[in-house]
């Protein structure tokens, strides 16, 4: 018997959804522009737009005696910048987060590599859960935490008394410009309090790009005749860049745009975020707010393009 | 002749797994010597013994007649080439060649010129600038190969070198390997599970299973001269026969080993031996015939002009004189 090529009943899609799948299936280029669509238009017009329009802010000025904005092209928000107390708070932010993002990648990588090379099943949970388990609870509540064990009749002073190292505190704290009354009121305690609340995004990226390295390459590299420092500086690090050099945009800019941390454990100078939060509060300055907070933006896009240049990305 | 790496009872165990147990093992300088073995048989943890990636859990390793079981991988005169080659894949092809005298500090100019050398030496002028994504997988094996070579070494470890490549790419690296080996005169140890690999490009073969070293020889000798029933089974899909059957056939009363083309068939009449023709395949210039004899299975082949043979067909066996070869373990 010779049967026919005919269409399985059943499988003819019928009604408004059959048709739908259908016509997906013809041009799938649509079904991609369906589901891009809400992303992108969140992306463009939400997060880009009002990027853009902080941009156009930053451009206005604020007439000094009425404290009205003046919707005229200027640069004289920008000059206001360079003011020495402005200045000041530029570069006590920049310096702040350089220190916290670089003690968090010293930190941060032998806990990565234990984690990448070493640690499997168990360890590896224990791990992700160590890590991740900080971020689980309110980040008001750990830095008021710390604030406790900073203060001068706190936990760490404590420590160091009942050990007899309150001595080294001491010396420690008498520091100029970086120590204070207590670690709760000098820029250490800040450090300390950054260090703490973003180091686990430094972890995780470096972990995510050593994971990536072979074991293979790094015996390859002994085999070649490296020593383990060797290997270190010409294998592991630079494949590690890229995670490094990730995280440390989340530590750099997350330092940068806070304002909440340097308020509540620290000396009592304002911070970019601070700036930013009195100038568009209180003050009404919201030109000067919004040329403070692009310059995070600026130090951020030319720390990507030095790294860029020196190769940070070239192993990806 | 100089012995480049001996083993004396090297053991090594990952808990109650005995991947390498008591082996002793000679590796003459200036051969080519492979390891063959299935996979698990120990083959790859001897190699890894002998560049310094493992350590022996007992027993001597001599690389030139000094003692290195605990020296580290860079103070051993051996490099490797990896078998999925370990290339740097942020360094170019030139600085992945010339990684061996960065470190140990060959100036610039210098140690590309010898990379670009040993480049040419593997067929790749002109690729140095690239990275190691960029190449083919046979363009990869060379450059892993240019990395090792460069910094002279006396033995040179290969890890399955050949076993990414396609069947065309195989055959040539294989000719191409061989021909290197004896230009640079250098002790290559090569692991494989690929019999015809290893009879096609070693001097001498170690069979491995179980940990242990089961036969060591010349191709001819491993493949001809099977010392037992795994080494016939593994290295020539040779017949095993059973001791009746060798008896009858002309051989002695004990498990022997026959290859295939060394069996004939004949017509059933006066024949000491005699079974049924159970399948025939066609490989072209051969026939493949299998034959039942008893409980034992038997594949003969044929040359495809001979007589022609049918299922189900009975013969008589007869085998070339010398053919059997007697082995020393029978269970």
């Amino acid at each position: 018997m010779s049967r026919a090529f005919t269409v399985q009943p059943g499988s003819v899609h019928t009604g408004v959804a059959g048709r739908l799948s259908d016509l997906f299936w013809r041009r799938p280029k649509l079904l991609l522009a369906l589901m891009l669509a809400p992303p992108l238009l969140w992306l463009g017009i939400i997060y880009v737009g009002s990027l853009f329009s902080l941009l156009l802010q930053s451009f206005f000025s604020i007439d000094e005696f009425s404290g009205l904005i003046q919707y005229e092209f200027t640069l004289k928000t920008y000059r206001e910048l360079l003011r020495p107390a402005n200045y000041d708070i530029i570069l006590r932010t920049t310096l702040m987060a350089a220190a916290v993002t670089l003690a968090s990648v010293v930190i941060a990588f032998p806990i990565s590599y234990f984690a990448a090379r070493y640690a499997r099943g168990r360890m590896k949970a224990i791990f992700y859960l160590g890590v991740m388990l900080p971020l689980w609870s309110s980040y008001l509540v750990k830095v008021y935490a710390w604030k406790l064990i900073l203060a001068k009749e706190g936990i760490l002073s404590w420590f160091f008394d009942s050990v007899g190292l309150m001595p080294v505190l001491e010396a420690v704290l008498a520091l100029p410009v970086i120590g204070g009354n207590s670690l709760s009121v000098s820029y250490i305690g800040t450090f300390l309090v950054f260090l703490y609340v973003w180091l686990p995004f430094m972890i995780l990226p470096i972990q995510a790009s050593l994971e990536r390295v072979p074991a293979n390459l790094l015996e390859a590299s002994g085999d070649l005749g490296a020593s383990q420092g060797q290997t270190f500086r010409y294998v592991v690090l630079p494949l590690a860049l890229p995670g490094i050099v990730a995280g440390s945009i989340f530590t750099f800019s997350l330092t940068l745009g806070d304002y909440i941390i340097p308020q509540i454990v620290g000396s009592s100078r304002l911070f970019i975020g601070q700036a930013v939060y009195a100038h568009q509060g209180t003050a009404g300055n919201i030109p000067l707010a919004a040329a403070f907070a692009v310059v995070p933006i600026i130090i951020m896009a030319f720390y990507l393009w030095m790294a860029k240049r020196k190769g940070a990305f070239d192993a990806l | 002749m100089t012995v480049a790496v001996e083993f004396k009872k090297v053991s090594r165990h990952f808990g109650a797994v005995k991947a390498v147990d008591e082996v002793d093992l000679k590796i003459d300088e200036g051969s080519f010597f492979a390891m063959l073995g299935p996979s698990g048989s120990g083959k790859t943890t001897s190699l890894r013994l002998i560049s310094g990636f493992d350590q022996p859990s007992a027993g001597s390793i001599h690389i030139f007649g000094e003692a290195c079981e605990t020296a580290p991988p860079n103070r051993r005169p051996v490099n490797t080439v990896f078998q999925d080659y370990a290339l740097f894949p942020h360094l170019s092809i030139r600085d992945n060649v010339a990684y061996g005298l960065m470190v140990r500090g060959v100036r610039k100019n210098l140690r590309h010129q010898e990379a670009d050398e040993m480049l040419s030496l593997v067929k790749l002028d002109n690729f140095g600038d690239r990275k190691p994504a960029q190449l083919s997988g046979g363009q990869r094996q060379r450059v892993a190969l240019a990395r090792a070579l460069v910094n002279k070494p006396r033995v040179l470890l290969l890890d399955e070198p050949l076993g990414a490549l396609d069947l065309k790419l195989r055959e040539q690296m294989q000719e191409e390997l061989k021909a290197l080996q004896q230009r640079l005169g250098i002790t290559f140890v090569f692991v494989t599970h690929d019999q015809t690999e290893a009879l096609s490009m070693a001097d001498k073969i170690a069979v491995f299973n179980a940990g242990g070293i089961v036969q060591i020889g010349t191709p001819e000798e491993v493949y001809h001269r099977p010392r037992t029933k795994f080494v016939a089974d593994f290295v020539g899909s040779s017949n095993l026969v059973p001791p009746q059957i060798s008896l009858d056939l002309g051989g002695q009363s004990c498990w022997s080993s026959l290859k295939p083309e060394a069996l004939t068939l004949t017509k059933q009449e006066g024949a000491k031996v005699v079974g049924t023709v159970k399948s025939i395949r066609y490989l072209g210039a051969t026939n493949r015939v299998m034959i039942q004899v008893g409980e034992t299975e038997l594949s003969a082949l044929l040359s495809n002009t001979a007589d022609h043979w049918t299922r189900g067909d009975f013969v008589g066996l007869q085998v070339k004189p010398g053919a059997l070869y007697a082995m020393e373990e029978n269970t």
